[in-house]
């Protein structure tokens, strides 16, 4: 185990990340919510570059069997991140894929250390 | 029909999900009401539409259809080919009928003529007919038919609807055929594909393309509607039977909804699984026409595929392309367990159905 400063905290502001190289892995270190998350820019599903996409919103619906209406709901604005070769979608705040149970992010632990953001590999 | 020879499942308890009534114009007509009635016996253009397609080509496949009417060829079938327990369905798909009204009324006459020829005497099982054209009534006919007994399920004879059947215009079927415990049944066929699907199907030269696209095109077309509209998340108790276009369609179905789910899940965000999932929980899937692979290897490999939990046989008799219960049976002889192949003959469609038989 070895721990890399990746970045300065002034680096990131809320929704920004930071690619960097660490042992010839790439890992991005993200900003959101307050929290720092950092995961290997690798997607579960055709390992295309997962870290690189865009931080959005999505959608939720639900259905309301008596009424017959479905109610079409936009949440987690910026916490999805998307992957840019087809659209996988992850939850930026614990790596979590949204369509299939049991996938995630690799993620790596991260800490701050005065303005130092350190990540443990 | 010829006699057939003994078979395997002399000894086996089987449920044939697929077995189809020929009602004549004229009979059918005896159960409508007016000007319905005088709109099938007066007019002067057939008011049924026909493709004009010849399906059994010139005399070369006898016709057993025009003769299967009664409740008495029913049961000359029964014994003939072994099965306990024929489903009945009506077979006309209501969806082409041009006037809204008249589609209606024809559903309440087939459900009628259902009972009246066939139920009421017989213990034979039976498909309720919808018309998709007015979805309340549709959902009126369900509650006025579907608790009695001898109803198993919805008939839903595809013929290119429009919206698609999984759009929520027909919530209020889905949710009636839910409250009265019954599945939805979904059977496409070769001729009707050409009043609805797009143009192009106009330059088919022969019926074998006809036949070869037109059945698994409506049935893709109504899974692809009800998966991607979210319909058995809406209705978790409601199940879903496709009949008639074989089965090799549905790995095919089942992997590419699953990977389309995984690239655009925040279009269909009702959806909480992998359609494969949906599948495996609520749809069943009736075995004929069953390909015909030149190696049987890779049949065995598609019936693994889809399992015996999901997989139930079916004749479609007296259709010219109807399978003898020999046909799916070497098949689960040879590669499957005993008990496998007894979920697929009998056990599956009962829990389909609901059938405590
Ligand atoms: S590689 Fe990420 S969505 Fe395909």
């Amino acid at each position: 185990m070895e721990e890399h400063v990746v970045a300065t905290t002034d680096e990131l502001s809320q929704g920004e990340r930071k690619l960097v190289e660490i042992e010839g892995r790439e890992i991005a270190v993200f900003y959101v919510n307050g929290e720092h998350r950092a995961y290997t820019n690798w997607c579960a599903h055709q390992s295309g570059p997962v870290c690189e996409g865009k931080l959005t919103g999505t959608s939720n619906a639900e259905f309301d069997r008596d009424s017959l209406t479905v109610d079409l709901d936009w949440c987690k604005e910026g916490e999805v991140l998307n992957c840019p070769w087809h659209g996988w979608e992850y939850d930026v705040t614990d790596g979590s894929c949204l369509s299939k149970d049991k996938v995630r992010l690799p993620s790596h632990s991260v800490k701050v250390e005065g303005d130092e953001i350190i990540i443990t590999l | 029909m010829s006699e057939t020879a003994k078979h395997a499942t002399s000894e086996t308890t089987v449920i044939d999900a697929d077995v189809h009534i020929t009602v004549e114009e004229e009979t059918v007509a005896k159960y409508m009401d007016e000007p319905y009635r005088s709109s099938i016996t007066e007019s002067p253009h057939p008011i049924f539409p026909s493709s004009s397609w010849d399906q059994r080509m010139g005399g070369k496949i006898d016709d057993h259809f025009s003769t299967f009417t009664s409740a008495g060829d029913l049961l000359t079938f029964q014994k003939e080919f072994d099965i306990e327990y024929p489903i009945i369905n009506m077979f006309e798909p209501l969806g082409k009928f041009s006037q809204p009204d008249l589609a209606v009324n024809l559903m309440q006459a087939y459900n009628n003529l259902l009972f009246d020829q066939f139920l009421d005497d017989h213990d034979f099982l039976g498909l309720a007919s919808i018309a998709t054209q007015k979805p309340d009534k549709a959902a009126e006919e369900l509650d006025r038919v579907g608790d009695e007994d001898q109803i198993v399920g919805v008939y839903v004879g595809t013929s290119g609807e429009y919206p698609p059947l999984g759009d929520p215009e027909y919530d209020i079927i889905f949710q009636a055929a839910e409250d009265n415990g019954l599945p939805i049944v979904y059977h496409g066929n070769g001729d009707e594909f050409m009043f609805d699907f797009p143009i192009h199907n106009r330059g088919f030269n022969n019926y074998f393309e006809v036949q070869t696209l037109g059945h698994p095109w409506q049935q893709m077309a109504t899974m692809s509607s009800l998966i991607g509209e979210g319909v058995p998340e809406k209705f978790p108790e409601l199940d879903f039977v496709f009949l008639e276009s074989g089965i090799g369609w549905v790995p095919y179905m089942m992997h590419r909804m699953n990977k389309i789910y995984h690239m655009r899940r925040s279009e269909v965000p009702l959806l909480e699984k992998s359609p494969e999932e949906y599948l495996r929980d609520s749809f069943y899937f009736g075995s004929q026409p069953l390909g015909e692979p030149n190696d049987p290897a890779h049949m065995k490999q598609i019936i693994g595929m889809i399992g015996a939990d999901n997989l139930m046989f079916a004749t479609d008799y007296p259709h010219w392309d109807f399978d003898h219960v020999e046909e799916l049976d070497k098949y689960l002889r040879n590669y499957f367990t005993e008990e496998e192949r007894e979920k697929v003959l009998y056990e599956t469609p009962a829990e389909a159905f609901n059938l405590s038989l």
